[in-house]
């Protein structure tokens, strides 16, 4: 039964990366590709489902291996703090005006601020040789807060036009993604999700808890290095391609433990499908509902994530078993 | 791994452990077991029975000598190879984890490239769970619960098991039906067991007591020759005796010290 819920969902992702090729504020037909038309769909369109689809997928992969590693079940990609130093450097560039690195810059920025924040965290949840789950959280939400507040400052201090692109961007904007941006944001995902694919057997284990991860075969605070690496990496170019889309590393792993089961060997990999498409898709509706007004992605995820998410909830425990 | 029997597996050389400027948990302590042993490890609790597993199983570096697994020394295995020869069940198992049975008793196959010739489905059939392979963990008792957790560690085809309290929190009818499955294991697959107690009446029930009180050895050997009053009083600070009754049985008398 899981095999045929795996293949429906692959199919019903690749309706909705199809729809968001071909639908939106201009419908084009792709057995009539011509002039303007094929300009948008190769230019516009498919740079832009390629990073969606990049971002949700190393959110979806980041918010099932924390929700293993961490053996709790809030936790999603951006409770270790990795977005706030995003957001933080990402809004710098946007208010200040900053653009040495030219179209790269604010993603550059962005990605310098996750990494600084990975590292951090990483620093403060690390003791006696071993990085300690309670300690990355904590330090996570600690870091999250001090950035959140440096962001706000420096809001509170900005122009109009500055103010606007960078609180868009905190919501999510795929608007400026185009193929510049896709190969280092390429790199960064497949290998933290090479990470986590390989490891995945660890995660099981480590879902048991240390002893029992120990006891079959497994170094529990190796692994969970390893881990912490691989949703940094993920993480950070994710939230470089196109700002921090909540909520999608919370439901997707969510949702497709309910439909397939809790083993990461087959979650892993339907998270990266099916995070994928569900960022495509809210971004084929935020730019669909009013164009030519763009609505964040990220509020049309917490929007439609929210009531699914508490569906759940009232259908079975997803918070624990 | 050869199966003699009588062949030792697990040797404890004068082991002390202790948390850096800390008190020792475990002092010099010397055991040997051989292949096929069902010891029931007693003592009070904090005596050291959870320290003493975690180090045998490697969970725990001892501060002073040697423990060896199959005559070689334990940190010389890697972590896969030991999991293959061990296997350490502790006291506290999440069972909140979203897992199937199924998917649970086959994370015992993790250690291996080759999969032993066990299988998942023979495992749940020697534990009696094959009807509930596809439930999920959570909505079994607590006894199924933990013959759920057991299953896992035959597929993992260790000779030796650790187990830490696993009748902690079960009714007698489940603590019965674990020892009776283990003691089976142990007849027909020649496993050896050491499982940590607390209960001075599932002792009787072993074939090997080791009586400990803070990290070293009371007395080792069969429970008519371990449990005696002098030593459960010195281990359990309580005036104890185990009486035999006419016809078979035992039973247990306590009182205050006057």
């Amino acid at each position: 039964m899981p095999k045929l819920k795996i293949l429906l969902l692959t199919l019903i992702s690749a309706l909705i990366l199809l729809a968001s090729l071909f639908f939106g504020q201009n419908t084009i037909n792709p057995f009539d590709l011509r002039g303007a038309e094929k300009d948008i769909l190769f230019s516009i369109r498919l740079p832009r489902v390629i990073v969606a689809f990049l971002m949700g997928s190393a959110l979806g992969v980041s918010g099932a291996v924390l929700q293993g590693m961490l053996r709790n079940p809030l936790a999603d990609p951006y409770i270790l703090g990795i977005s706030s130093g995003a957001a933080l450097a990402a809004a710098f560039g946007l208010l200040t005006g900053s653009y040495l690195l030219g179209q790269l810059s604010i993603p550059f920025s962005a990605f310098l601020g996750a990494s600084v924040v990975s590292v951090l965290v990483g620093a403060f949840g690390w003791k006696k040789g071993r990085l300690l789950p309670e300690r990355l959280l904590l330090a996570g939400v600690g870091l999250s807060f001090l950035f959140y507040a440096l962001l706000m400052l420096l809001i509170s201090m900005s122009s109009y036009e500055g103010l606007r692109r960078a609180i868009l961007w905190i919501f999510g904007d795929l608007s400026l993604a185009d193929w510049s941006l896709i190969p280092y944001g390429l790199v960064f995902i497949i290998a933290g999700m090479y990470i986590s694919v390989c490891r995945s057997k660890a995660l099981n284990a480590l879902m048991l808890g240390d002893d029992l991860a120990h006891s079959l075969g497994f170094s529990a605070h190796r692994e969970r290095l390893l881990f912490f690496i691989s949703v940094a990496l993920m993480t950070s170019a994710s939230v470089s391609l196109g700002g921090t889309i909540g909520f999608i590393g919370l439901l997707v792993p969510h949702i497709v433990r309910f439909l397939i089961g809790a083993d990461n060997r087959i979650v892993i990999p339907v998270c990266a499908v099916s995070g994928g498409a569900f960022l495509c898709g809210a971004d084929l509706i935020g730019r669909s509902i009013a164009p030519p007004m763009e609505i964040p992605s990220g509020i049309i995820t917490a929007v439609v994530g929210s009531p699914y998410f508490l569906y759940l909830l009232r259908k079975r425990d997803v918070l624990g078993s | 791994m050869s199966s003699d029997h009588n062949q030792t597996i697990l040797e404890l050389a004068g082991t002390g452990f202790r948390y850096s400027g800390n008190k020792p948990l475990i002092k010099d302590l010397s055991l040997s077991v051989a292949n096929g042993e069902f010891i029931g490890l007693l003592g009070a609790n904090g005596s050291g029975k959870s320290t003493i597993l975690k180090l045998a199983g490697g969970l725990l570096k001892p501060s002073e000598g040697d423990i060896k697994l199959w005559g070689r020394k334990l940190e010389s295995y890697s972590n896969r190879d030991r999991a293959k020869l061990l296997c350490y069940l502790p006291q506290m198992l999440d069972i909140s984890v979203p897992f199937k049975v199924r998917e649970l008793v086959s994370m015992g196959l993790y250690p291996y490239d080759i999969p032993p010739e066990i299988s998942v489905h023979e495992a749940l059939d020697l534990v009696g769970l094959l009807d509930k392979s596809g439930s999920y963990l959570a909505n079994l008792s607590g006894g199924e619960k933990r013959r759920a957790f057991i299953a896992m560690t035959l597929l993992q085809g260790a000779g030796l098991l650790l187990l830490d309290e696993p009748l902690a929190n079960l009714d007698i009818k489940y603590q019965l039906e674990i020892h009776r499955l283990l003691k089976d294991l142990k007849d027909t697959k020649n496993i050896s067991v050491i499982m940590a107690l607390h209960d001075i009446n599932m002792a009787l029930q072993f074939e090997k007591v080791m009586l400990i009180k803070e990290g070293r050895i009371l007395g080792i050997g069969e429970p008519e020759n371990v449990l005696k009053k002098d030593l459960l009083k010195e281990a359990f600070d309580v005036n104890i005796e185990v009486r035999k009754q006419n016809g078979g049985g035992t039973w247990l008398s306590y009182w205050e010290s006057s």
